[in-house]
């Protein structure tokens, strides 16, 4: 019963799991724009960015409307408001990946010291989106802690980036709060990942994570 | 005035058949208990029983207990008027006494009890209609007929009957499932307002109403036709309808069946 609601739920539950993947998408075009310097990649991760934005508007609108014509409740209203909410982070994940994307594009390069810290930051970022958008379909909670794993990962990357810029700095200002804002633009992407796993949680089992 | 229930291992039969099986249950004084579930789960019948109700039908017996404030209302030397004295009802359709005036309707179950002054029975239907939220709408044609009055007037109308009598519980058989949109709301409304006066039972078929009005949510369901009617789940409202511990409620809640 209720068949068109559940197809329209289930809808929006594939949405924002392809949501995820843009943002992956986003952040790996954004990491390969800022080590190589590519203007041609940046430019790719603006428009995923922009593609995010469009179909999260059209999600969020389907949402709303079912949450005022539906009635939804229990694991129903759960994946509403999940979607809602998680909205706000992919979006989040979005802009942060157009902030790399945007650093790039002004021309700012990382130092060669610096890029196996940051290509290891992208990779990471990238695979947590991935992730993220795989525990939404799978809605495996197990899939929640492995993300925090990735977490640390990046947190730590970012201490490091901190710990050369505090050191021998041979590179200048302007490359100095290049260098953190965009360390801390990876860490924060990371954070909205693992928000999507809590999410997850949430789904399944009702309970809010701490 | 107002009381809780207890109800202890409810089988309830219509002859030799067990339409319901097994209900325990706590209703707790001054709140809304709501019961919830498909049609033919029972959930009509164990509102019957908690007045004595159920056994006018031919056939019909109950097993177990139902406890107001401790005593069995099943016990020997207990009369089942007075137990429906205590425990009022209000029916799905209206039905206020056709050719009795709005004023002697509100005091129908009153006269049972013997005369009484004027002034007595003249404040007992004012206060009534006030409880019952009509009494701004007909104090100027108290003698006109119940019968000339809307749905949902002669619902509440039915409910100032109901309360005249000053009972411990009301109970409320799917009491807007006649009503439009409009008077069902005045009906949740004045629900509010009598669970702060009374312990109030209601069966609806209504999810949502079930969940704007009460505070507590029972969730009745058959295994299969012929089976007997039980208790699935009972929790805090608010559970229910968020996360429901039985996956059956779910599924019920949720439209996935029923």
């Amino acid at each position: 019963m209720r068949d068109e609601f559940r197809r329209a739920l289930a809808t929006a539950e594939d949405t924002l799991a392809e949501l995820a993947d843009l943002a992956a998408a986003a952040v790996a075009q954004a990491t390969v724009a800022l080590l190589d310097a590519d203007k041609d990649a940046a430019e790719s991760s603006l428009e995923q960015n922009q593609a995010l934005r469009t179909r999260l508007t059209e999600l969020e609108n389907n949402a709303y409307n079912l949450l005022a014509l539906q009635a939804p409740v229990a694991s129903d209203l759960r994946v509403l408001v999940t979607v809602v909410r998680l909205g706000a982070d992919v979006e989040r994940m979005g802009s942060l990946a157009a902030h790399i994307a945007e650093t790039a594009k002004r021309g700012s390069t990382v130092p060669e010291p610096l890029t196996p810290i940051f290509r290891q930051m992208g990779e990471v970022a990238q695979q947590m989106a991935i992730d993220a958008g795989a525990a939404l379909r799978s809605r495996d909670t197990a899939d929640a802690a492995r993300l925090e794993a990735d977490d640390d990962t990046v947190d730590r990357l970012r201490l490091e980036l901190f710990g050369q810029i505090a050191g021998e700095w041979p590179y200048g200002a302007e490359t100095a709060a290049d260098v953190a804002l965009v360390g801390r633009y990876y860490e924060r992407f990371a954070d909205h990942a693992v928000a999507i796993a809590d999410a997850v949680v949430y789904l399944v089992t009702g309970a809010v994570a701490e | 005035m107002s009381k809780g229930l207890e109800v202890k291992d409810l089988n309830i039969y219509y002859g030799s058949f067990l339409a319901v099986e097994g209900v325990s249950m706590s209703i707790e004084p001054r709140s809304v208990t709501a019961f919830i579930g498909p049609s033919g789960c029972g959930k009509s019948t164990v509102l019957r029983t908690l007045n004595r109700m159920h056994e006018v039908i031919p056939g019909a017996r109950v097993e177990g207990k139902v406890l107001l404030e401790g005593e069995d209302i099943y016990g020997s030397s207990v009369d089942p008027v007075n137990v429906r004295r205590t425990i009022g009802m209000v029916f799905q359709r209206p039905n206020p006494f056709p050719t009795m005036s709005i004023y002697d309707n509100v005091i129908a179950g009153l006269k049972l009890q013997g005369r009484q002054k004027k002034s007595t029975l003249d404040e007992t239907v004012e206060r009534s209609l006030q409880g019952a939220n009509l009494w701004n709408e007909v104090k100027d044609r108290l003698k006109k007929p119940g019968s000339g009055l809307s749905g949902g007037q002669q619902q509440r109308l039915c409910i100032a009957r109901a309360i005249a009598v000053e009972p411990d519980v009301l109970l409320m058989d799917e009491p807007c499932s006649a009503l439009d949109p409009i008077s069902t709301l005045a009906i949740e409304d004045l629900i509010q307002q009598l669970k702060t006066e009374y312990t109030i039972v209601i069966v609806t078929h209504n999810m949502q109403q079930a969940a704007r009005v009460s505070e507590r949510t029972g969730f009745f369901n058959l295994s299969a036709v012929g089976k007997p009617g039980k208790l699935v789940e009972m929790d805090d409202t608010q559970k229910i309808f968020t996360n429901p511990t039985d996956k059956r409620t779910e599924d019920y809640i949720t439209g996935r069946f029923g």
